[in-house]
């Protein structure tokens, strides 16, 4: 059992590619991998709360960067961090929450940070289901996972 | 004429933009707030069984997923024709003051202090939550997350599995609670007072005893005088989770108060025609346009509203913060959009008080946690108050509970009207001769950044989030002149 290893994925379940973080864990607990999961419908505090005092996270989420749909892109924390200031609570981000808990507790926090973007073709419908590009580029994403904690 | 417009938000349930109107002289002759809400899920809804409603629109909000989870959970006991049994409302009440608490804190920190503690004028690169844990100092950050992700715990444990509740049945709740969880819950709940009274200290610091933002508190540029909504206990004290909703007019005096239902009676909504959202307003009053003052037939919902209508917390020491702020103004009710934030500090600490005493109440393990259900009747109105205000769930249902209408009114929807006065009042104290800049930018902002738009939430994919702002101005002619950037 990878115990030190932590795989959180991020999303909305029922609405299309925004689920994909949540469809990745769902494979891999499928698929039986020996390695701790969990699913987040939000990237509030509770991201900080779910990673801290673990040594090594993999965080899958959805991204509309503009990219082909499907497209896997590998991020840091500064990579996504944003100074913008905050028009309501619900825009917080992932970049800013993970920034914060690296800001107040850089020990508790894990050293290595894997945060996995999956590119979304649709957001806007509601479906318990990822578009197909985009639900292939999840099993690819599972696969990796699986290679970084073998 | 020319034409300001500030482009924030475009996210799932809530493209929006602020359009301002800029007279020959450079002055603002008018703005306008405009959004579009999800109603997906209304629609969504229809042919789910009503005791499955809860855990979905949970997902409404990755931020308000309790208070959605609870209004629905309320409205599913009407439509089983059930009361919930003592012990299952007491665990209700625990973990909605939780998510109270939880919410508050975020808001505050996050959204709220950033503007007094790094400065309104700051650069927006340092006005942020990063920016106020550089300005407070590292311990007072980590204290206020670690206390508040007791607040988490609860709401965990409590609502039965992490972060995403499932505890709720029609007339009761799931999770049973042992004398081993209640003993955690007192300490949790421990934490939590210590975290309202830190808040408490907190906004003291940073913004009473500062004369230049307490100006921006008690400032006529942010006050906005409406009709207020809110919900109240049978001693007329301010509640959350359970009440009468009344509503006071611009004076003070109440004109209405209902319950469930009697909402349709109350609340009437208005088309305008440079929105998608309606605008909510008091049926008694009938419509009177986007304007404020005696005789404005909107109301605001929300930590400021409940102020104005209820007559004081129900746990000591919020009851002496709530005391102080009254003291601190001239008058009620309060119509100064930027105490919205002070009483927030406020419940924030009512909550976590509420949450020690019901932790300590040993029936809190008693196992009789599920009423009987009754005959189903076909219609539940849940209605809470939601951290951002009231907040109403109708549905009708067949005769065996499968939902045939969905009507839902956020907090952000009843504040439609008077966020467009508080954006243009913003707008016109601050834009003079047609000068604007970063810092103009976020005193209008500020305008509506206290009511903390429900705006964005059922999505949160990484390039989404970051709710870009611009502003394009428009000269006289309606070209673009001038374009501005907080990005």
């Amino acid at each position: 059992m990878h115990t030190e290893t932590l795989v959180l994925g991020l999303g909305n379940p029922l609405l299309q590619d925004d689920r994909v973080g949540i469809r990745a864990v769902e494979l891999l607990r499928e698929q039986l991998i020996p390695v701790p999961t969990e699913v987040l419908f939000t990237v509030g505090f509770e991201v900080v709360d779910k990673v801290m005092g673990r040594e090594r996270v993999i965080i899958v989420d959805a991204s509309t960067t503009g990219n082909v749909p499907g497209t896997i892109t590998e991020v840091s924390v500064e990579d996504i961090f944003a100074t913008h200031t905050l028009r309501n609570s619900h825009a917080m981000t992932l970049g800013t929450t993970l920034k914060t808990g690296y800001t107040l507790f850089p020990d508790r926090m894990p050293k290595d940070i894997k945060i996995m973007l999956i590119e979304a073709d649709d957001i806007d419908h509601f479906s318990d289901r990822c578009t197909p590009d985009v639900e292939q580029a999840v099993h690819d994403v599972v696969r990796r996972i699986i290679g970084y904690i073998a | 004429m020319k034409k300001i417009e500030i482009n924030p938000i475009t996210r799932l349930e809530g493209h929006g933009k602020i359009a301002i109107f800029l007279n020959d002289d450079g002055n603002v002759d008018e703005a306008f707030f405009q959004v579009v809400e999800l109603r997906g899920y209304e629609n969504f809804l229809q042919g789910m069984p009503i005791e499955e409603v809860p855990r979905t629109v949970s997902t409404i909000c990755g931020v308000c997923r309790g208070v959605h989870f609870t209004s629905a959970m309320k409205a599913s006991d009407q439509i089983y024709g059930v009361e919930p049994t003592p012990v299952a409302k007491k665990l209700r009440e625990l973990f909605f003051n939780a998510h109270y608490v939880e919410d508050h804190a975020v808001v505050l920190y996050a959204l709220g202090l950033p503007d007094f503690v790094v400065g309104p004028e700051a650069p927006a690169a340092e006005r942020n939550l990063v920016g106020l844990v550089k300005a407070v100092g590292a311990e007072i950050g980590r204290d206020v997350l670690t206390k508040r992700a007791s607040a988490v715990k609860i709401f965990e444990m409590l609502g039965g599995k992490p972060i995403h509740p499932v505890a709720a049945v029609p007339g009761g709740w799931s999770k049973k609670i042992t004398e081993a969880e209640r003993q955690q819950l007192i300490a949790w709940s421990k934490d939590l007072v210590e975290l309202g009274k830190l808040t408490i200290n907190v906004f003291d610091k940073i913004v009473l005893q500062n004369p230049k933002y307490m100006e921006l508190v008690t400032g006529d540029m942010y006050k906005v005088t409406t009709n207020y909504m809110g919900t109240v206990n049978e001693k007329g004290q301010i509640a959350y989770y359970d009440g009468i909703q009344k509503v006071v007019d611009p004076k003070g005096k109440e004109i209405a108060s209902f319950t469930g239902k009697e909402y349709l009676d109350v609340i009437s909504e208005r088309v305008v025609p440079w929105s998608y959202l309606k605008v909510p307003y008091l049926k008694q009053m009938g419509w009177k346009g986007i304007v404020e003052g005696a005789g404005t037939s909107l109301y605001s919902v929300g930590p400021l509203a409940r102020f104005n209508v209820g007559n004081g917390m129900d746990t000591p020491l919020a009851q002496e913060a709530y005391e102080q702020f009254m003291d601190t103004f001239a008058s009620r009710p309060v119509h100064y959009v930027q105490a919205y934030h002070w009483a927030r500090a406020i419940e924030l600490l009512n909550a976590a008080e509420k949450c020690f005493q019901l932790a300590q109440d040993p029936e809190l393990t008693d196992p009789n946690t599920r009423a009987e259900l009754g005959k189903v009747t076909g219609e539940g109105v849940g209605i809470t108050e939601a951290p951002r205000g009231t907040l109403i769930h109708h549905y009708k249902t067949d005769d065996k509970g499968i939902v045939t209408n969905a009507n839902l009114i956020v907090a952000t929807t009843h504040n439609k009207g008077p966020i467009n006065i508080a954006v243009r009042k913003a707008a016109k104290h601050f834009i003079k001769d047609g000068k604007v800049d970063d810092g103009i930018l976020n005193y209008i902002e500020m305008g509506f950044r206290p009511y903390d738009l429900c705006l964005a939430c059922a999505t949160h994919a990484v390039g989404q989030a970051q709710t870009p702002l611009s502003i394009d101005v428009f000269d006289s002619q309606g070209a673009l002149h001038k374009t501005l950037n907080n990005f």
